[in-house]
């Protein structure tokens, strides 16, 4: 990839240099630096017309803005560019223009010169409009792909007819799809402006083609234009083209708006999963689930701190830092994988101090639990507040999530694919401990019924408990995700609460395909929703009401545990 | 104790309280032996205590606990506080800069509106936003019980469904497009039928027609609850199915509960609104609900003084420590709420009964070993 990538970058180069091929673009400038002539100056700048190197913006900008100088020694002119401050006798650090090297004198010493050693270097009108030239299409070229693609962008926005010479002449030398067709599209849009009629034709054949969603508001705008001229071919071919843009707007906004269904789906599909599994198994509605997600958060964002600044903990005074981590060190990156598991624990652990403490003791009274369970939410809040105050603190994406991918115009980004991946990843995992180990034997004995199993020898206290901890736990789970992608705050857990009740009930009491199908379902008819009514409330609003009326036709859900008992 | 006895207890302890209420605070208010200040603030005690009455009507007598009661209050507060926004007439901010000719409500002129909506205009009418305040919190209470309950939806259910249908509509209720004030709601009310709100009189007014009120409120429930309808509501409460299979429609039954309690809810909302002086969606939010069920479950659920008492006592805490504690108030209430679900599931109503014993022992030490020879 490397290799290739350098090929990419020195073909241009290679093409585009008539002479001197062995001589590098600060040669060059040195060398038109020094020189008298003024052909010769224009003639090596001119050659550097289609390079892409950094430093070639850079020494040009200096030498137009006097930046360069000639410092002679006896035998040599030498131009160089001063940097630093001046010290006490006015001397400043001088650069060599020619190899970025620091100036040495005779001894191998950094040389420090001061005004009276050097003189500015000139450069006439002629001369500054080749060096324009140069700069106009440096970023075209540059071995940056990003740059590039911008700079054509910008070149094709501004619709400059004088620009499509450059272009033409860089398109058979770009290589990569993207930019290339970025070129095709600014000349497209250049050419909208030309008077010839054909070429307007055919520039509106080759948008069409390209059907990018940046052209779809010159396209507009040239639609009024030809309306007002009356021109049926124009006005023809014009509406095609938007209609080409359109569709295929339509089918990214589509897409787009299902993956991000696909990602809030499996978010709640990891809450869910927590809250099916502890309802399923003990009818207990907990309403601190939303604060597992934010302990899950704030685990997330301490731990974060602990990789990177370190936390003081006020009451002892302490501080927890790992030594040798900071903010710019490579380990800090990793924190959120070290914060995964670690949310896990916290929240489970958390889930279990609550089961033991209180909710243990309202197993017979539901409707009790869930309000003993929202006092502990208030609580929880409260607390959440005082230690962390109650704005929003930040969490930051490692690299690694920071990103994202563009498929044809759709933004993938990588915080949510792996939101997703992982969720798919959870449900396998919490699939296997239901169903592959002796705890999740235990569970779905329990579950089905208590006082068989409690005849049978299991203890179901010990076996509540620890269902409750991977209830808390996959909450917990739930809310390192969050941090990646939306706020972490004390009432975090208030935003997802009743979507996530909604999610159970949707997809019936402690079933797992149940609340897997709801989960994505929901996740999906809100972003939907949204996408349609450009509404995120009406939209929510309208799910709501969906939802109740779903429960027309499916009281309990959509998969039902049936069972002979009438009290379920 | 006999049940006589402890009815004549009852009845003098609701008379001597109704009185010194509607009588007795209004007088040393206008003698000036309590300020206007206390006066509005134990208003809005009573009108809590009408939803905490509400609630428990729900949840106490039925078994079905909603979290949607703040719904149908912040509903009744909003049809009142229609009429009373379109009462400030002149007095508003716009209208007296001279820009608002049609006389909106400000908080329309501020949205550029220049006509007002066809569904205001009813408002102008006292008595037609009287009705409103029983019937639109009561008709939606009736639509949404008409599903809920011929589907079956009871226990947590119904409490999660209740708690998203009032989610909804607070969410419906913040946005501008409403019509309906948005964030900051209505609020800078000036007459009502015609008296200035901001006087001393006009307040007393409201806390006695408040008094009055949950008077009249808790005399239905207790009627009601004597009632054979009354039997059936906790029959269903303690096991449906069996008043189901004895032949009762329980659907009929818990439908008629929900309205009638959405529509006392919303009267106390209504009563609400000109005391406190606005109302906003933050009213309506399913943390009120929840709040209000808190007041039932400390005064004692099931019970007619309980909701009273604990919305008074847990509202008086309330005022008290968000001024000492304003960091640990919420800690509190829920801490409390914690240990009374726990220890006192009756409530501060069956303290005394559960205090008397151990008031027995402290008065008679000795009588127990007396008694335990025997064995």
């Amino acid at each position: 990839m490397k290799y290739f990538l350098r090929a990419v970058f020195l073909l241009p180069l290679f093409l585009c240099l008539p002479s001197g091929a062995a001589e590098t673009p600060r040669e060059i400038i040195a060398r038109a630096v020094v020189s008298t002539d003024a052909v010769t100056q224009r003639t090596l700048v001119s050659s550097l017309m289609g390079q892409g190197e950094e430093v070639i913006p850079e020494l040009l900008t200096a030498w137009r803005s006097d930046a360069i100088f000639l410092y002679k020694t006896d035998s040599a002119t030498i131009p160089v560019v001063l940097s630093g401050d001046k010290d006490a006798a006015g001397a400043q650090v001088a650069t060599r223009v020619d190899n970025g090297q620091p100036l040495q004198d005779a001894a191998g010493q950094p040389l420090r010169i001061v005004g009276k050693d050097y003189k500015t270097a000139d450069h006439t009108s002629a001369l500054r409009r080749a060096m324009k030239a140069v700069l106009d299409i440096v970023d075209l070229v540059s071995p940056n792909r990003t740059k590039r693609l911008q700079a054509v962008q910008t070149i094709g926005q501004a619709q400059d007819a004088s620009k499509i010479a450059v272009l033409e002449a860089r398109l058979p030398l770009e290589t990569d799809p993207h930019v290339q067709r970025a070129l095709r599209e600014a000349l497209a849009l250049i050419r909208l402006k030309d008077a010839n009629e054909a070429v307007k034709l055919a520039a509106l054949v080759e948008l069409k083609e390209l059907s990018t969603l940046s052209s779809s508001d010159f396209l507009k705008k040239f639609l009024t234009e030809a309306e007002a001229q009356k021109n049926a071919t124009l006005i023809a071919a014009t509406k095609s083209a938007l209609h080409s843009v359109e569709t295929h707007r339509d089918v990214v906004d589509f897409l787009g708006t299902i993956f991000r269904g696909l990602s809030l789906g499996s978010i709640l599909l990891v809450l869910a999963l927590g809250l099916a599994i502890t309802f399923g198994l003990m009818g207990v509605i907990n309403m601190a689930h939303g604060e597992m997600i934010a302990v899950g958060a704030y685990t997330t964002y301490l731990v974060q701190n602990i990789f990177g600044t370190g936390i003081v903990i006020p009451f002892f005074g302490l501080s927890l830092g790992i030594p040798g981590m900071n903010l710019s060190g490579w380990a800090y990156q990793f924190y959120f994988v070290a914060a995964i598991p670690l949310s896990f624990l916290m929240a489970a652990l958390v889930g279990i101090g609550l089961e033991r403490s209180i909710i243990q003791w309202l197993y017979r009274r539901p409707l009790e639990s869930l309000l003993a369970t929202w006092g502990v939410s208030v609580v929880l809040q409260q607390i959440f507040k005082l230690m962390f105050g109650s704005n929003n603190v930040q969490v930051s994406s490692p690299v690694y999530l920071s990103g994202n991918w563009t498929v044809n115009d759709i933004i993938f980004g990588w915080n949510r694919v792996f939101v997703i991946g992982f969720a798919l990843m959870i449900v396998f995992g919490v699939w296997l401990v239901l169903t592959r180990t002796s705890l999740g034997l235990l569970i779905r004995a329990v579950m089905q019924n208590r006082g068989m199993a409690s005849c049978m020898g299991v203890r179901t206290e010990r076996v509540n408990m620890l269902t409750f901890g991977l209830g808390s736990g996959l909450a917990g789970l739930a809310g390192a995700f969050l941090s990646q992608i939306g706020n972490v705050g004390p009432s975090m857990g208030q935003n997802y609460i009743v979507d996530c009740f909604m999610t159970v009930v949707v997809g019936g009491v402690g079933n797992l395909p149940g609340t897997v199908i709801s989960a994505f379902s929901i996740g999906l008819t809100d972003q939907a929703l949204q996408q349609i009514l450009l509404d995120p409330v009406i939209g929510k609003i309208l799910v709501l009401l969906a939802i109740i009326l779903f429960l027309q036709w499916r009281p309990a859900g959509l998969f039902v545990t049936r069972s002979r008992s009438l009290e379920d | 104790m006999s049940a006589a006895s402890s009815r004549k207890i009852e009845f003098i302890a609701v008379a001597v309280i109704a009185t010194f209420l509607i009588v007795g605070l209004p007088l040393l208010n206008a003698y000036g032996f309590v300020d206007n200040f206390w006066i509005n603030v134990w208003g809005k005690y009573l009108c809590f205590a009408l939803l905490a009455i509400s609630v428990d009507l729900l949840w106490g007598y039925t078994g079905l606990l909603s979290l949607g009661q703040s719904m149908f209050f912040a509903l009744g507060g909003y049809m009142l506080g229609m009429h009373l926004m379109l009462m400030i007439g002149e007095e508003g901010v716009y209208a007296k800069a001279g820009k608002n000719p049609e006389l909106l409500p400000d908080f329309m002129v501020f949205l550029g509106h220049t006509f007002l909506p066809a569904f205001w205009r009813p408002f102008y009418s006292f008595g037609f936003s009287a009705l409103m305040v029983v019937l639109v919190p009561g008709l939606l209470a009736l639509a949404f019980g008409f599903l809920a309950f011929r589907s079956r939806i009871k226990g947590v259910y119904f409490s999660i469904l209740t708690q998203a249908l009032t989610y909804g509509a607070a969410l419906l209720f913040f946005r501008n497009s409403m019509l309906m004030g948005g964030n900051n709601g209505f609020t800078d009310f000036k007459f009502i039928l015609g008296s200035d709100l901001r006087t001393g009189a006009t307040q007393r007014g409201l806390f006695i027609a408040t008094a009055v009120t949950l008077l009249i409120v808790y005399l239905l429930i207790r009627w009601l609850s004597h009632t054979k309808f009354g039997l059936v509501q906790r029959a269903i409460r303690d096991g449906e199915n069996r008043v189901l299979f004895s032949g009762y429609a329980t659907a009929h039954f818990k439908l008629f509960i929900f309205t009638l309690s959405a529509a006392i809810a919303s009267v106390g909302g209504a009563l609400y609104v000109p005391q406190v002086g606005g109302i906003n969606p933050s009213v309506m939010t399913p943390e009120k609900s929840l709040e209000a069920v808190v007041w039932v479950a400390v005064g004692g659920r099931g019970t007619l003084l309980g909701p009273i008492l604990g919305a008074i006592v847990i509202n008086a805490l309330k005022t008290w420590a968000t001024v000492r504690y304003p960091d640990y108030w919420l800690i509190i209430l829920g801490g409390l709420f914690i240990l009374v679900v726990l220890f006192l599931p009756g409530g501060l109503v069956s303290l005394p009964k559960r205090l008397a014993p151990l008031w027995k022992k402290f008065r008679a030490p000795a009588a127990p070993t007396a008694s335990t020879p025997a064995v």
